[in-house]
């Protein structure tokens, strides 16, 4: 059981490297890794923690499990949206972009901590390059 | 299995660090790095598997941790470069 999970785990894994390879887009690219072997890798450790005996290192492989599965959204998330606002690095968003009706709404872009605190919206080098309206109806319809 | 495990985890190193090597944009080295943190636990829990021996799981906890904290201060880094 524990080495058959294992290797459901690596070819996830597997199967990620080969998106990130392959994708021709960064948002794509960052997709990729972050659904893919996040699963691979928490499998891998389950099937460690099943195969293993001693309760030291099944505290370690679960530990490490759960913290992976804490961490890895947040992170993809900071990546993509520091992807997004970065003014060199080209990125395209499908269908929905939200945050760019958020600016258009007049409100800025939800910073990570950048505001100051002080209620002062982020201004300045925080206005980014001009984005192509958002296609379809969408900015028009629904000001909430 | 595990061996075959193994295999096919170090094809997906292969493929993380070319990544790492020719990616156009720093965000997608960041990529490639997490990717070949994320084998690297994997080969630790894979090895430890195989000889029964765990006395280096605790570094997949910390490797883990360290991989977290680095993607976040490299997102604030590349938010204020900007490329």
């Amino acid at each position: 059981m524990g080495p058959a999970l294992a290797l459901v785990g690596s070819v996830l894994t597997l199967l990620a490297a080969l998106g990130v390879v392959r994708f021709g887009d960064v948002m794509a690219r960052m997709h990729a890794l972050t659904k893919a072997s996040t699963m691979g890798l928490v499998l891998v450790l389950l099937g460690g923690a099943l195969t293993l005996d001693h309760p030291n290192d099944i505290t370690s492989l679960l530990l490490a499990g759960a913290l992976q599965l804490l961490t890895m959204p947040v992170a993809a998330n900071l990546m993509s949206r520091a992807t997004y606002l970065a003014r060199g690095i080209p990125s395209e968003v499908d269908a929905v972009d939200e945050l760019a009706q958020r600016e258009a709404n007049g409100q800025g872009p939800v910073s990570a901590g950048r505001d100051g605190g002080d209620g002062t919206p982020p201004t300045g080098r925080r206005s980014r390059r001009p984005r192509p309206p958002a296609p379809g109806g969408r900015s028009g319809t629904a000001p909430s | 299995m595990i061996t075959a495990s193994l295999v096919v985890i170090a094809l997906a190193g292969l493929g993380f660090g070319y990544r790492l090597l020719v990616g156009p944009s720093l965000t997608d080295r960041v990529v490639g790095l997490d990717g070949l943190l994320i084998v690297g636990v994997s080969a630790l829990t894979l090895r430890a598997m195989q000889t029964g021996e765990g006395a280096f799981l605790p570094v997949a906890v910390v490797v883990t941790l360290v991989g977290f904290v680095s993607t976040a201060v490299v997102a604030r880094f590349i938010e204020g470069r900007g490329r």
